[in-house]
């Protein structure tokens, strides 16, 4: 059985895999852990141990042995640190160059509004479609990086695409960019993580992966509607 | 120094810090109590979607969300912080330092009477019009700034308004944190006993004001951010409105600028109790006690520096984020030189698994799932995925369920002979633990993996989301909630065991001043301790821990009196 939603961004897999790499450091810290903690549980019961011996555990000789659980916690950290601040680095503190749509995604109570590029490919021009109703699908190529900026309305949302594994708050007079490639074609969730008021829970867009063709395709009969 | 009071000046307007304790204690309870109730209604839904919920009928998406964000700010302010600061810190500080009373007793009774009344506000927010404030309790503006409504009310129904008697609420609650927080502090600089040094100070206390001073330190802010959204919800101010030059993510910062000292404000005291217990139950002294205290200090400074790890994926500059990422993944090197230095205690100990000792064993083991989840969320990049999901939920309730559940039991069943003059039963004791430990681990770990599967927080009816209603989500939820419920009824068994006892203490064999035979001075003072404490006031000459000192027929020695030949 899969322990998360389904897989499907250039990015997704790296966090899942993060999960995993962080599980073997918290693993054996907390088995260890067990270990100190349950041995003298059973070793040292007082009918067995009458009398206690006198260790304050300020002498070096003692001492060591915190410190050593500590440097091991140290490497821990670092390695954790070391690793996950990749994929931070890549998924969020830069855009990548070709981008094949610029897209804004506004957070309104209760959905999400898209905003498509006019037939001039340029957000925040004229031209722009903007598609804002109920349930309604944000439709994007498949293996292309996807720019959007977040925004919102009223409150403070939060882009939820748990299949690309992608969270990121919409916040009231500020525009996040932020970007996704699709690997997988299909029809995803794009919830609101953040409370937003009474229907938060009925927030509820997707995102619809197809392939070049059918993008386009989408996209002229958007445009001939307008 | 004792004199006859009247009724009221004993048990109500009482300047005892036992009494004042004991208040705060009671007060708290009654908090969770509401709190407790309010899970049980929400949690219900979200295992049986629409049902009828048994005692309180069908419950709509508006009062969930008010349930939701009043449990989680009851359980933390009203609840830990009163049980764990405020009531163990009135009842333990005077008489674990060997003085009579606080430095500013009447402060001390006005501290408690503001909380009451705060409390009262809080919970008088639901019978207003438009019911209690529902927009999480984090209190994020705009949402808390007028966006949960969508009018621009006049004055005085703006101010009646569950939003900002919600927030007045909590800006009361400080008050009389604050006011405790001062008292405590100067009690323990000020008036400790004779020979009471710096490190002769019991664990628990030291823990209790490196609390209330990381309290002190972090309030300031939220008090101000309170202040400013109280203001642009009743006098039309923009402090968090960008239109008008404001934002949102202001508040944010000041809120989680408080929020996250405020878990090490109410993790210290608990962890402080369960030292003592660690210690007095392996009859060996705590490892390397200054280490702990000064890696208490460490900590405390590091939790003060690592708040915006909450705001990861809230507009900060990602490579702020990660210098967030950073402080709060190293927070976990002192914490495991602390827990390892408890475990170390037990090595070489003679261990006896009384009902106090059971309590912080279990508070040990629990709140490492706890503690070690946070390295998952404190990477940023996976917190991208985890944020605001159950799995965040998961581990908060692991944290603060050990913390102030287990901390506070193994504090109450520690010392509740002192106060009350009679053991609680043990038989009762092991039931309640066990019932208490399994019901929890049925409710929350489950959640970690709704949280994985990308379920997210603070929905009211997931029946949307086809991939979370499938085998086996629904299962999960149905699992989680009945073991919540369980787990809150399993807490009768000790009410009863409670009461049983206080109505068993006038005919029962007394059991002395230090049934547990510790060293430190409440146990040297009368159980229960008169007004006043102490007979004599006592002079300390050693440190709290020194037991099975080699050469020596009994295996503690009590503060107030000198080991022979050392």
């Amino acid at each position: 059985m899969e322990i998360f939603p389904e897989s499907a961004s250039s990015y997704s897999s790296d966090i899942d895999n993060l999960f995993w790499l962080i599980m073997v450091f918290v693993g054996i810290a907390f088995v260890a852990s067990l270990i100190i903690l349950i041995y003298p549980l059973i070793k040292n019961h007082h009918s067995k141990v009458p009398r206690a011996e006198y260790i304050t555990g300020n002498q070096k000789k003692h001492l060591k042995w915190i410190v050593i659980g500590m440097v091991l916690m140290a490497i821990s950290d670092f390695a954790i640190l070391f690793i996950e601040h990749g994929t931070w680095a890549k998924t969020q503190e830069h855009v990548p160059d070709d981008v094949e749509l610029h897209v804004s995604v506004i957070g309104k109570q209760w959905n999400w509004v898209f905003i498509y590029p006019g037939p001039d490919k340029k957000l925040n021009t004229a031209d722009d479609v903007v598609v804002d109703q109920l349930n309604s699908e944000l439709h994007i190529p498949i293996n292309k990086n996807i720019k959007v900026d977040i925004k919102a309305r009223d409150v403070v949302h939060s882009m939820f695409v748990p299949a690309f594994r992608f969270k990121y708050d919409a916040i009231p007079g500020r525009t996040v960019t932020r970007w996704f490639r699709a690997t997988k074609e299909g029809k995803y969730d794009l919830s609101c993580a953040e409370i937003c008021g009474v229907l938060h829970s009925n927030m509820r867009n997707f995102i619809v992966v197809e392939s070049q063709e059918q993008y386009e395709e989408f996209l002229s009969n958007l445009y001939q509607s307008q | 120094m004792t004199h006859e009071l009247s009724f009221w000046r004993k048990y109500f307007f009482s300047e005892d810090h036992k009494v004042i304790g004991m208040q705060y204690i009671i007060t708290g309870l009654i908090m969770a109590a509401v709190g407790g109730w309010l899970a049980y209604v929400f949690r219900y839904q979200l295992a049986y979607p629409g049902a009828s919920i048994p005692l309180y009928g069908e419950l709509g998406p508006a009062q969930f969300n008010s349930f939701i964000t009043n449990h989680g700010m009851i359980m933390v302010l009203w609840v830990a912080m009163p049980l764990l600061l405020s009531g163990l810190g009135n009842l333990l500080i005077p008489l674990m330092i060997g003085t009579d009373d606080m430095a500013f007793p009447t402060v001390n009774m006005i501290s408690i009477w503001i909380f009451i009344l705060s409390g009262i506000i809080l919970i008088a927010a639901f019978f207003v019009p438009g019911g209690a404030f529902g927009g999480g309790w984090t209190l994020y503006p705009p949402l808390s700034a007028g966006g949960y409504r969508n009018t621009n009310p006049e004055f005085f129904t703006a101010l009646f308004s569950g939003t900002s008697l919600f927030i007045l609420a909590v800006a009361l609650e400080i008050v009389a944190m604050l006011m405790g927080g001062i008292n405590f502090l100067v009690t323990v600089i000020n008036k400790r006993a004779p020979g009471m040094t710096a490190f002769r100070i019991p664990l628990i206390i030291w823990f209790i004001c490196i609390a209330s001073l990381d309290f002190m330190f972090s309030v300031a802010p939220l008090v101000a951010g309170a202040v400013m959204l109280l203001f642009d919800n009743i006098l039309g101010t923009g402090f968090y409105d960008p239109a008008r030059g404001g934002d949102p993510i202001l508040f944010q910062h000041l809120f989680w600028f408080f929020g996250h000292p405020e878990v090490y404000v109410i993790l210290l005291p608990s962890i402080g109790a369960v030292a003592e217990v660690v210690s007095v139950f392996s009859r060996k002294p705590l490892f390397a006690y200054n280490t702990i205290v000064k890696l208490a200090l460490v900590s405390a400074v590091l939790a003060v520096i690592v708040w915006a790890h909450h705001q990861f994926i809230s507009g900060i500059d990602p490579r702020m984020a990660t210098f967030f990422s950073v402080g709060t993944i190293i927070i976990s090197i002192p914490f495991a030189g602390i827990f390892l230095s408890y475990m170390a205690t037990l090595w070489g100990g003679s261990i006896r698994f009384t009902m106090p000792m059971i309590w912080a064993l279990g508070m040990i083991g629990t709140f490492l799932i706890g503690g070690l989840t946070g390295l998952f969320l404190g990477s940023n990049a996976w917190d991208m995925f985890a944020h605001d999901t159950y799995f965040i939920v998961a581990h908060f309730h692991y944290t603060l369920i050990p913390v102030s559940l287990y901390g506070f039991f193994t504090a109450c069943y520690y010392w509740f002979p002192k106060f009350f003059g009679i053991m609680l039963s043990t038989a009762l004791g092991k039931l309640h633990f066990w019932l208490t430990f399994v019901f929890f681990t049925g409710f929350a770990f489950p959640l970690f993996f709704f949280g994985l599967k990308g379920a997210q927080r603070r929905v009211y009816d997931f029946s949307a989301f086809s991939e979370l209603m499938e085998d086996p989500y629904v299962l999960i939820n149905q699992v989680s909630t009945i073991c919540a419920i369980l787990l809150m009824l399993s807490q009768f068994i000790w009410i009863y065991s409670v009461v049983a006892a206080l109505r068993k203490r006038k005919s029962s064999d007394p059991i002395g001043d230090n049934p547990w035979n510790a060293n430190t001075l409440e146990w040297q003072a009368p159980s229960p301790p008169p007004h006043g404490n102490f007979e004599t006031a006592p002079e300390v000459f050693h440190g709290p821990y020194e037991y099975s000192v080699p050469g020596h027929e009994t295996d503690f020695h009590p503060q107030n009196k000198p080991i022979p030949n050392s």
